[in-house]
């Protein structure tokens, strides 16, 4: 099992510390989700442990090796990365972005590309360019050519806040169902998902971790209301509570 | 028709009109005969002067073909220039020198190795400054090539004002600042086919690393690229490609802008396929170019480059257009 440990981490922009000395411990198997306000920091830690930003000092640490000490194919194909927003440059096919995700770490899985066609429903789509697809088959398009390596960690940044509310679900619910086996550690911005979703939850604000907790227990913590700067009304439906936001008076 | 055999058989008519073409037109078969080894002048000339030539031009638009395809490549805009990053500059200056101050050496020999040496230097240069100034991505080299390219462009006037004399004519530097193939010897030709292979060679080597580059910094990271270096060895292969066009071209306006563009529509957008495209596309452009340019004013020969400029420049702004529409 490949845990990602992150221990200390400060990253710093100009003035601007974004993350401050932060740790963190996710262990394999699990689904957690990221939680904070904007400009928080949940972006950037994502970035430090995919190995796509170094940090300023502190260490994170994949199984029993430094992410640093990985070599870049190791770490492409440990880490899938999902970013925030994804365009790539040139208009290639559905087809060509699944190949290129697959050629990436050292050993290629033969069918792989074939079962990750399948898996996400893309066999219509495959000849088709990236210009030409819906949103919600652009975030297939994506995950497929990150999950086609099948990483053990997968790191999403919010691959589905633009997305309608179904495409959302399915895109959430692929993400939370890895963490069955795998490690999947999603940044969510609708908090409702988050912790119906999710076995874990960790709220980041000012570039620490403030809140590190089972979902069940985290949603009825003040701490929320303050991290947010509203007050949720914690509403009982059938499996479990939901939150309403009002601007705190 | 299929892509590639319509490709080929284009850079076949290109090069039979490109001979045929001159002050003089010859027919076919003149060529013929001239190829067969016709002991007539209009053979000799033709063989000697005109098939080499023509020739030439042909592999100069394959070098142009690819160093935009690798330039455009590492910034990811379909409207970067190969010349962008001070690399043409930087030749042109080599250039300016080897022609205006007397050397040892022979000229024939000493314009190419420094027009090298200029291209290679000031993108060396270019790389050198964005690396110090801490902006190693892709804005901030093209932008620290544009002033590069303005500061090589104000010492090469100068050496022109300072250097020419009556001994020396303005005339030469210039018709070569604005573009025009030499006429090489057989030899030469060759030494220029082998460069061009290696060129390809070189080109076809960055072509994957290319396609995940285009996926965006962050996603080619996260797929195993180290960004920064590969784009550090990208820009060096692609000036080396562009001094190789510029040493045997001179300065040759947007056919490295134009080239890879028809190719991306006929071959699409993976680098693969989209160098061997698009070096086919340069060659079947400067060899028609060049053909206009020694046929349209008999007995004078337009310079390439204002050919090329003339017809490439609106080609540019209908880019630049619908790319702002969109």
């Amino acid at each position: 099992m490949t845990d990602l440990v992150a221990r200390n981490l400060v990253v710093k922009r100009g003035n601007a510390t974004l993350l401050d000395d932060l740790s963190l411990s996710l262990s394999s198997p699990g689904a957690v989700a990221l939680i904070g306000p904007n400009g928080a920091g949940k972006s950037t830690l994502l970035r430090v442990l995919a190995g796509i930003e170094a940090p300023l000092s502190g260490a994170v640490q994949v199984g029993d090796r430094r992410l640093a000490t990985l070599s870049q194919a190791v770490r492409a194909a440990t880490i899938g990365y999902l970013p925030q927003y994804f365009d790539p440059h040139w208009d290639l096919t559905v087809a060509d972005l699944v190949r290129l995700g697959a050629e990436r770490g050292a050993q290629r899985r033969s069918g792989a590309i074939e079962s990750a066609r399948e898996m996400f429903e893309l066999t219509p789509l495959w000849r088709r360019r990236w210009s030409t697809l819906s949103g919600g088959e652009r975030a297939r398009a994506l995950l497929a050519m990150v999950l086609v390596v099948d990483p053990p960690i997968l790191l999403a940044d919010e691959p589905a806040a633009a997305l309608d509310i179904r495409h959302r679900l399915d895109v959430i619910r692929t993400l939370s169902h890895r963490g069955g086996e795998r490690l999947s550690i999603v940044v969510v911005h609708d908090l409702d998902l988050a912790f119906r979703f999710f076995d874990r939850v960790v709220v980041v604000d000012r570039g620490r971790i403030v809140a590190d907790a089972p979902a069940e227990a985290l949603i009825a913590d003040p701490l929320l209301d303050q991290v947010f700067a509203v007050r949720f009304e914690r509403l009982k439906t059938a499996d479990g509570w939901l939150l309403r936001a009002a601007s705190r008076a | 028709m299929k892509v590639w055999p319509g490709l080929l058989l284009a850079l076949a008519v290109a090069i039979l009109v490109g001979a045929c073409a001159g002050h003089d037109w010859a027919t076919p078969d003149d060529l013929l005969r001239a190829i067969a080894g016709g002991p007539d002048l209009r053979s000799r000339l033709l063989v000697e002067w005109r098939i080499p030539r023509v020739l030439a031009a042909a592999l100069v638009g394959a070098l142009l073909g690819l160093g935009g395809t690798i330039f455009q490549g590492v910034f990811r805009n379909p409207l970067a220039e190969p010349y962008l990053l001070g690399s043409a500059g930087g030749a042109a200056l080599g250039a300016t020198v080897a022609l205006l101050v007397p050397l040892a050496a022979p000229q024939s020999l000493v314009l190419p190795v420094l027009a090298f040496v200029g291209a290679w230097g000031s993108t060396v240069l270019v790389i050198g400054i964005s690396r110090v100034s801490g902006a190693v991505d892709a804005a901030g080299m093209l932008l620290a090539g544009v002033a590069v390219a303005a500061i090589l462009g104000a010492l090469r006037s100068f050496l022109m004002l300072a250097l020419s004399d009556e001994t020396v004519s303005l005339q030469i530097v210039l018709s070569w600042v604005l573009g025009g193939v030499q006429t090489p010897t057989w030899p030469i030709l060759g030494l220029l086919t082998a460069i061009t292979v290696v060129c390809l060679g070189l080109a076809l080597l960055l072509a994957g690393r290319l396609d995940v580059l285009g996926l965006g910094e962050a996603m080619a990271t996260a797929f195993g690229l180290n960004v920064t270096r590969f784009i550090a060895i990208a820009v060096l292969a692609g000036s080396v490609v562009v001094a190789a066009a510029v040493a045997f071209g001179g300065l040759v306006a947007f056919v490295g802008l134009a080239s890879p563009h028809i190719a991306r529509w006929l071959v699409g957008p993976l680098h693969k396929p989209l160098m061997p495209a698009s070096a086919l596309v340069g060659a079947i452009v400067v060899t028609l170019a060049d053909a206009l340019a020694r046929s349209a004013l008999p007995p004078a020969e337009i310079p390439l480059g204002l050919v090329t400029a003339v017809a490439g420049g609106p080609f540019f702004i209908a880019l630049l257009a619908r790319r702002l529409r969109t």
